[in-house]
């Protein structure tokens, strides 16, 4: 299957999903 | 041999072009933040709080003005791989699912069917009927109806597949999209508050009426967080319309002028599956796996910010009125007229469903 932009977002995004569960990293530095 | 030693050439070009211009987007990003945070508590003339320039103003503002300065520079070129809009703008809408609730999607979502559905099919009809009273070839017709009546880019260029449209009638109408976009993300929500409409209504309105999905975000976040949500659930619902209408276009034109007859297999070719992502997210927010007390949740939200500027940044640095000189001001004309006309029916349209019958309760 070819890697289209959507699949590639669905990757992106749930790898930052995935990131953001492990709960690590502190959010404070991405707050706008 | 030339061409052999000048293909890689140009892909390691494009690679560097691409890295490059995403460094230039990132640095944009924080130029942007540093502005919105600077201004929004103070207060500006006439008493304006600094508040109402959102971060997608300051986005669009600044990827405007770098438009203009990479451009006299001729650098723009070398850096357009790295203007990624519409990735961007995908991954943060596949992280927005993660604050919506199951229910509120599906809620939501039966309203915006509706709502995508007479509005896609009056824009379409009227822009194919008024693009015809102006003599416009069929095949920009269709572009530019599927553009303004679905969703801008992406619906263009899937319509001007299925009917073989010349590359430069996608060009021009992904460019009057732009155009067209960036100044309905600010107006839209001014108008929405001087209505006084509630969120959710305001939310669909935008869905409905702004052409561009990053445009239709940033109105949406500009206005309000249920507005936003709102607006980004109408708009991905209409998506998914797209393959429907390609593989429609496909047919008639082939019955038309003849040609092999198109499979129904285009319909799921075109179907944005991203919008999965969306609603796999939503279901991991239903579930508790993603919660608002944790730091998940502010992870996830905080990186959809810095996508959704990337998005806004790169609307701004993409645009290009170049293309309306090479086809006049007839197909800007008919244009401008469908957007007022599609602004004007998706007020009642959103109102009659997301005020009456389908009220999202965030």
């Amino acid at each position: 299957m070819k890697l289209t932009e959507d699949w590639l977002a669905v990757i992106i995004g749930f790898a930052v999903i995935i990131i953001g569960m492990l709960d690590f990293i502190d959010p404070a530095f991405l707050k706008f | 041999m030339s061409t052999t030693t000048a293909q890689p050439a140009a892909k390691q070009k494009n690679t560097a072009g691409f890295f490059l211009g995403l460094a230039v987007v990132l640095v944009l990003c924080f130029v942007a933040r540093y502005f919105y945070n600077i201004v929004k508590p103070m207060t500006l003339p006439g008493g304006i709080p600094g508040s109402v320039l959102e971060y997608p103003i300051w986005a669009a503002a600044i990827g405007l003005i770098f438009n203009y300065v990479f451009k006299a520079t001729n650098v723009h070129e070398r850096l357009v791989p790295g203007f990624k809009t519409e990735l961007f703008l995908k991954i943060g809408l596949i992280l927005l699912g993660s604050k919506v609730s199951f229910k509120v999607l599906v809620t939501a979502a039966g309203g915006a069917i509706i709502q995508g559905i007479i509005m896609v099919t009056c824009v379409y009809f009227f822009s194919w009927w008024l693009a015809g009273k102006f003599g416009l070839p069929d095949t920009l017709r269709a572009v530019m109806s599927t553009a303004v009546s679905i969703c801008g880019v992406s619906a263009a260029i899937a319509s001007a597949g299925a009917v073989l449209a010349k590359k430069e009638e996608i060009t021009y109408v992904t460019a009057l999209v732009i155009v067209t976009a960036l100044p309905l993300m600010v107006i839209a929500p001014l108008l929405a508050r001087a209505m006084n409409m509630p969120e959710p209504v305001a939310g669909a309105w935008f869905g409905g009426n702004v052409d561009t999905t990053a445009a239709v975000v940033g109105a949406g976040t500009i206005y309000g967080e249920t507005a936003q949500t709102i607006a980004s659930i109408v708009k991905n619902t209409q998506n998914v319309l797209i393959g429907v209408v390609a593989f429609l276009l496909a047919y008639y034109f082939v019955a038309k002028e003849g040609g092999e007859r198109p499979s129904a297999a285009i319909i799921w070719q075109r179907f944005p599956k991203f919008v999965l992502g969306f609603i796999i997210a939503s279901l991991l927010y239903t579930f508790g796996l993603i919660t608002k007390d944790n730091t998940s949740y502010d992870f996830v939200q905080g990186f959809m910010n810095w996508f959704f500027c990337a998005a806004f940044v790169c609307m701004g640095l993409e645009l290009s009125v170049a293309e309306f000189k090479k086809m006049g001001w007839a197909p800007v004309t008919v244009y401008l007229i469908v957007t007022v006309f599609n602004t004007v029916l998706a007020l009642g349209v959103s109102w009659l469903i997301f005020g009456w019958l389908f009220p999202a309760n965030l």
